[in-house]
């Protein structure tokens, strides 16, 4: 059976770069660009899932995330999904003051759940990106009930001190995120590897726009930047996919992909459609019959047991 | 495992055929790369010009009025029902006319087993669709649906057969196959419309007559893996005598809005089923990516697991959005998603003879960002051509005495 996939210099370049990853090679310069320019994508997957089986075995993370709009808040809300795994604030504020007052205000509501929110940026931006001033934003988040920084944007800049100085006050970046469909997933990955050491306190990156562009991507598009993303990003856990976002058929297959952490997991069980139909039991379902075992972890990714 | 697997791999690339017992171990154990790996050099091999066609064509339901009950389904409606309908010849010709406009050159016709629609309606209205349009292709009446009409006519399958491509059948597209193992038939409340034996033979019979066909499988209903084993080498084995199927088209069951209810099959299981499919079916030359049922993502995803067609462009569609799923690609979006996956995008008929490049490169067509459905609006009176058919149901006597 001779395959057309790919022959000659390409498909030696893939083989070599293929061949260096198994034993237990790094990267090197070039193999990126090998990677991303293969149209073999079932040997990228292959080699993403082997990464990710190298660092995580097969367990799956998910959490299930109630989401408040930050800016309109929850005015009137008196009590949150009792099956919420984190809270999350989501929007840009008015200003510092408003964040902190809508986080104080979820403290109750909230209880033992972590509450997260905002975006790194937004924040710095809100305070002119002036160290200090970021510094004491973050240091009053924390103080009225803050877990962490839901996310930074690894689209919208280039700077990784933030992300140090949100770690140094106690109150570091959950995930990385994409905000445009137009930005270059390789380009991407390369500059959250470049930051090493700096990125490391964040627990995941989620590569895939989380705003859908005009155009939107395919499956190839989507499944190739997971896979690149998990090759060429070596210091953050977990890659992440995004369940509501992208639907469970896309973000099951990218779990054999590269992904091994599943965000926005409804965390109400409405059970009018029975209880096999329930997030739950839809997310178990799914990470199961990728062969992984689905584990649920909170916002500050305390886990739990491995669901059967 | 691993060695048993390396063992199944090497049987395949010396150019062996996959036994029953493999097929179930791949389909049970090989990881999914693995999988889509053998499938893409199984479709490599075949196909290795990285040509992925498609057909403009038109999913029209002329009747969603049905005995067969089947308890999967959630687009037929009993007789009698206020929500049934009847097609007329003209609408029907409306939908051609809307076809060929944005360059399509056959109808997938197909619809319920409904009693008071003699084997004269599908005879009269194949001639007059040959005859308004005498290069237009009919991919029409499932095998079910032709033992239906055996059964109404009291004919032998064959003559039917022979009767419907004298009036101008085309082709039969292999609908209503499930899973040819009669146990799931009967859970399935689809034995009575054609067990699997029968479903085999009617398309003998049409390979007989010199017709080429399709075949289909929905999985995920009750079957056991074992089962969708069994459904494709049973595909494999009428291939290997008859040489008719053209292609094979896997979908996964639609459960919203079913008798049956239950849980859609993963995303992860189409590719690994279709894959396992690429590897049985050595003698199918095509294999169709199921969007329709997937989505588009998946849908493309299929071109790596050994897809190398990505079916129609549909235009319309009721069946399956019946049960709930609504995706919608026209041919701009089919095109992208070829190229994408780095194949060649052409245009094909019923028989997989290529037409050529993509229509809207050539003159303009309009987008098309949701499919048709058979009829919009209220339900108008049946169409007039009806009364010239004698009723069979009580229902349909009553309606047409209170006329």
């Amino acid at each position: 059976m001779a395959g057309d996939r790919e022959s000659g210099p390409n498909r030696a370049s893939l083989e070599a770069v293929a061949e260096r990853l198994r034993a237990g090679g790094r990267l090197a310069s070039g193999d990126a660009a090998v990677l991303a320019a293969t149209p073999d994508l079932v040997a990228l997957g292959a080699l993403a899932d082997d990464r990710r089986r190298a660092l995580r075995g097969d367990r799956v993370t998910f959490v299930r995330v109630c989401e408040i709009d930050a800016v309109a808040g929850g005015a009137g809300q008196d009590r949150l999904p009792p099956r919420a795994g984190e809270v999350r604030l989501v929007g840009r504020p008015a200003d510092i003051g408003a964040a902190v007052a809508e986080t104080s205000r979820l403290r109750e509501l909230a209880g033992p759940v972590p509450i997260t929110g905002f975006a790194l940026d937004d924040l710095v931006d809100l305070c002119r990106a002036d160290a200090a001033a970021v510094r004491e934003a973050l240091g009053a988040l924390r103080e009225a009930g803050l877990a962490r920084v839901a996310e930074a944007r690894a689209d919208a800049g280039d700077d990784p001190r933030w992300i140090e100085l949100a770690v140094a006050e106690d109150l570091p970046v959950a995930r990385l995120t994409v905000a445009s469909a137009d930005s270059d997933g390789l380009a991407n990955a390369r500059r959250i590897a470049a930051w090493g050491a700096a990125a490391a306190s964040v627990r995941a990156f989620a590569p895939l726009p989380a705003v859908a562009g005009p155009r939107p991507s395919t499956g190839y598009d989507d499944l190739r930047r997971v896979a690149l993303t998990r090759l060429v990003v070596d210091n953050i856990d977990s890659i992440q996919v995004d369940w509501r976002l992208y639907g469970p058929k896309l973000a099951q297959v990218a779990l054999t992909f590269g992904a091994d952490d599943v965000d926005a997991v409804s965390p109400i069980d409405a059970l009018e459609h029975g209880w096999r139909r329930t997030p739950l039991e839809e997310i178990t379902r799914n990470v199961s019959a990728a062969a992984r075992v689905p584990i649920e972890r909170n916002g500050r990714f305390e886990i739990g047991t491995a669901r059967p | 495992m691993r060695g048993e697997l390396e063992e199944i791999a090497a049987h395949l690339r010396g150019g062996g055929r996959l036994r029953a017992g493999e097929a179930l171990d791949l389909y049970r154990h090989a990881p999914t790369h693995e999988l889509g790996r053998l499938a893409d050099a199984a479709r490599a091999a075949k196909h290795p010009e990285r040509i992925v066609t498609y057909i403009i064509d038109r999913n029209v339901n002329y009747t969603n009025v049905c005995v067969a009950r089947c308890n999967f389904c959630a687009f037929y409606r009993p007789v009698g029902s206020g929500d049934g309908y009847v097609l007329g010849f003209d609408e029907i010709f409306a939908k051609i006319d809307e076809t060929i406009e944005v360059g399509g050159v056959q109808l997938l016709l197909q619809g319920g087993h409904n009693p008071d629609l003699p084997l004269a309606w599908y005879e009269d209205l194949f001639r007059a669709v040959k005859h308004r349009y005498p290069t237009f292709r009919l991919h029409a009446l499932s095998p079910p649906e032709v033992i239906h009409l055996s059964r109404l006519s009291q004919l032998p399958v064959r003559t039917v057969v022979e009767r419907l491509i004298a009036a101008g059948l085309d082709s039969i597209p292999g609908g209503g196959a499930e899973i040819l193992v009669d146990r799931v038939r009967r859970l399935l409340n689809c034995y009575g419309k054609a067990t699997a034996g029968e479903w085999l033979d009617v398309m003998r019979a049409a390979h007989e007559a010199g017709l080429r066909t399709t075949a289909t499988m929905m999985y995920g209903t009750v079957e056991r893996p074992e089962e969708r084993i069994e459904h494709l080498f049973r595909l494999r084995d009428l291939q290997d005598e008859t040489g008719g199927f053209t292609a094979f088209i896997a979908w996964s069951y639609q459960p919203p809005h079913t008798e049956l209810g239950g849980i859609e099959a993963t995303g992860v299981d189409y590719l690994r089923t279709l894959a396992v499919a690429r590897l049985v079916l050595d003698n199918f030359d095509n294999l169709q990516a199921s969007w329709v049922t997937q989505g588009g993502k998946v849908g493309q995803l299929s071109l790596a697991f050994g897809a190398n067609d990505m079916g129609s462009v549909m235009i319309e569609e009721n069946v399956v959005r019946a049960a709930g799923a609504a995706y919608c690609m026209d041919e701009v979006e089919i095109v992208r998603n070829i190229e994408n996956a780095g194949f060649v995008p052409k245009r094909r008929n019923m028989h997989y003879e290529l037409l050529g490049d993509p229509i809207f490169r050539e003159r303009p067509v309009p987008r098309m960002l949701e499919l048709a459905v058979a009829r919009t609006g209220e339900l108008d009176a049946p169409p007039p051509e009806i009364a010239r058919y004698p009723a069979r149901s009580r229902a349909e006597k009553v309606r047409r005495t209170a006329r």
